[in-house]
């Protein structure tokens, strides 16, 4: 196990390095995706300004808790992407057939299929992000380290939806071969995350925590720090979490039985 | 004339030979239609008006966005930024045909398809969800509202073209294009009305191109364009298509001087 670990460890560390050098390779185009991703957080955190000057709350939740929700939204969203950028290039490894070579190699293709290739331009939003998340925290006070404690947790399970999700998507990508709008959907669904997810009407609220579990993923640990979730509610999410991961695992391994290796 | 009909009819059957990507795509748009007109239900539940929209101006700006994007923004000239990076430029360039002309065919196939199923789309949500709309009645009025479109759809594709012949001089077009993405989707008053902007953000949004993409031809057909900032509008709307094509014209055409059909 602790040599598996060392094992997988090392390997995900040198793939997460080349994919560095290759995302760094041109200067130029890193500054591009870091400039449009930073536009992009601090437009819509003046949306968020814009919003609280006419209607001072949102389904209760003041300007500083809103900002709260949209840098979790935004730590989940990157954590994703930081990790599993390798997803948005599985389509092209299953068409050319060079899929085969994750099959060969000896450690998990699954493993290699998610993890091959992080994305580290995602890094100042992250850090912004986890900035913006101190700042609201000390706005909104009362934060107990309980609380933190189980916000860190319902963000690893958020973390774990989120792979989940990508596993079904890599699944799809081998019966079907048709990946790209796949993974943007998952994109756009979490994107409604941005908000918390009680500030929409039924039934849509209850599509986002039960159905597609954005709320479980993006509300709930900024809801467990401000300690306004119960613990039925925490167990049920990280129940989510785990039996989601499960039924992606099955889905994987009866995709693979179904890749035929065209293109080889 | 006829081949270019032939692009059209190709476009189509490209469109429906990757369905299940097709209705991916779909399913993006209606998720996004979905988060956007709930927020501001939620918005609107806390009083009659917001921003001084009613409650039936803001439903109709929102699925009015709906409609426009899916005519004004897809596109399939992300193509021209490849065709030039991986040298198959120079196959389009020995047939005879009109490079741009076969991407203006190719765009109305997109464009159609899109149309048509964003119609079915939005009469689905009618059936179900019963919006209040305000109808344009005053035919001047809706002839005003479709010049602007054209004039919309003109000036994307030459922005779009602009943003794709980059790649001429850099490898980054994708970045290029991601952060023109970003930043015309909040421009163009994609998540919400551009004048609920407070100054001086409002003055520095309308000083671009982008607000006649979308938020001008609704604020037209919603009957808020006095009868002078539409002829204003409207002119400025022709300098920019004007001047954005000598540019991307010089462009094109010192970017096919130092073209080297790399790749081929």
């Amino acid at each position: 196990m602790g040599d598996n670990l060392r094992k997988y460890s090392k390997i995900w560390w040198m793939l997460s390095l080349r994919a560095a050098k290759v995302s760094l390779n041109s200067r130029f185009g890193a500054v591009l995706f870091i400039v449009a991703k930073l536009v992009r957080f601090f437009l819509f955190l003046l949306f968020i300004l814009v919003l609280e000057t006419k209607v001072q709350t949102v389904s209760g939740y003041s300007l500083w808790q809103m900002i709260f929700f949209f840098a979790t939204f935004n730590i989940v969203d990157v954590l994703g992407q930081l990790f599993l950028r390798e997803v948005y290039r599985f389509r092209q490894y299953v068409i050319s057939g060079d899929f085969d070579y994750f099959l060969l190699k000896p450690f998990s293709p699954l493993f290699r299929s998610l993890f091959g290739g992080g994305d580290v331009l995602d890094i100042p939003i992250l850090l912004l992000s986890v900035l913006f998340l101190f700042i609201a925290t000390m706005h909104i006070g009362n934060v107990t380290l309980g609380g933190v404690l189980l916000y860190l947790v319902l963000l690893g399970n958020a973390f774990l939806i989120a792979l989940a999700f990508h596993i079904l998507v890599l699944s799809l990508c081998i019966v079907t071969t048709e990946i790209d709008n796949a993974l943007w959907v998952y994109r756009d669904l979490t994107q409604l995350g941005r908000f918390p997810v009680d500030i929409y009407h039924e039934p849509l609220r209850g599509i986002l925590t039960f159905i597609v579990p954005i709320g479980i993923m993006m509300t709930f640990p900024a809801k467990a720090l401000m300690g306004v979730l119960s613990a039925e509610v925490i167990l049920f999410s990280c129940g989510v979490g785990t039996g989601l991961v499960l039924v992606a695992l099955i889905t994987w391994h009866y995709a693979l039985r179904s890749y035929t290796s065209a293109s080889s | 004339m006829h081949s270019y009909t032939l692009v059209i009819t190709n476009t189509w059957n490209e469109i429906l030979t990757y369905r299940v990507n097709f209705v991916m795509w779909r399913m993006r748009n209606i998720i996004q239609l979905a988060g956007t007109y709930a927020l501001w239900l939620t918005l609107l539940a806390q009083g009659d008006s917001i921003f001084g929209y009613t409650r039936e101006m803001l439903i109709t700006y929102i699925l009015g966005v709906y409609l426009i994007t899916s005519i004004v923004a897809s596109t399939r000239t992300t193509e021209i930024g490849t065709d030039i990076l991986n040298g198959n430029l120079s196959n389009y360039l020995i047939r005879p045909l009109n490079y741009f002309g076969y991407y203006i065919a190719r765009d109305i196939g997109d464009k159609f398809a899109n149309i048509l199923l964003t119609l079915g789309e939005l009469t689905i949500l009618f059936l179900l969800i019963h919006p209040v709309l305000f109808i344009q009645t005053n035919i001047l009025i809706l002839l005003g509202f479709l010049l602007a479109l054209f004039l919309a759809l003109c000036l994307q594709f030459i922005l779009y073209v602009l943003v794709s012949i980059l790649a001429f001089w850099s490898d980054d077009v994708w970045g290029i294009r991601f952060i023109y993405l970003v930043v015309a989707s909040f421009f163009m008053g994609a998540y919400f009305p551009l004048d609920m902007l407070p100054e001086p953000f409002f003055s520095i949004f309308q000083a671009l191109p982008f607000q006649y993409l979308l938020y001008f031809p609704l604020k037209i057909y919603l009957g808020e364009m006095p009868l002078m900032s539409f002829i204003t509008g409207m002119l400025v709307c022709l300098l920019w298509i004007i001047v954005l094509y000598l540019v991307t014209k010089m462009l094109w055409q010192k970017g096919i001087k130092s073209y080297t059909a790399y790749g081929r």
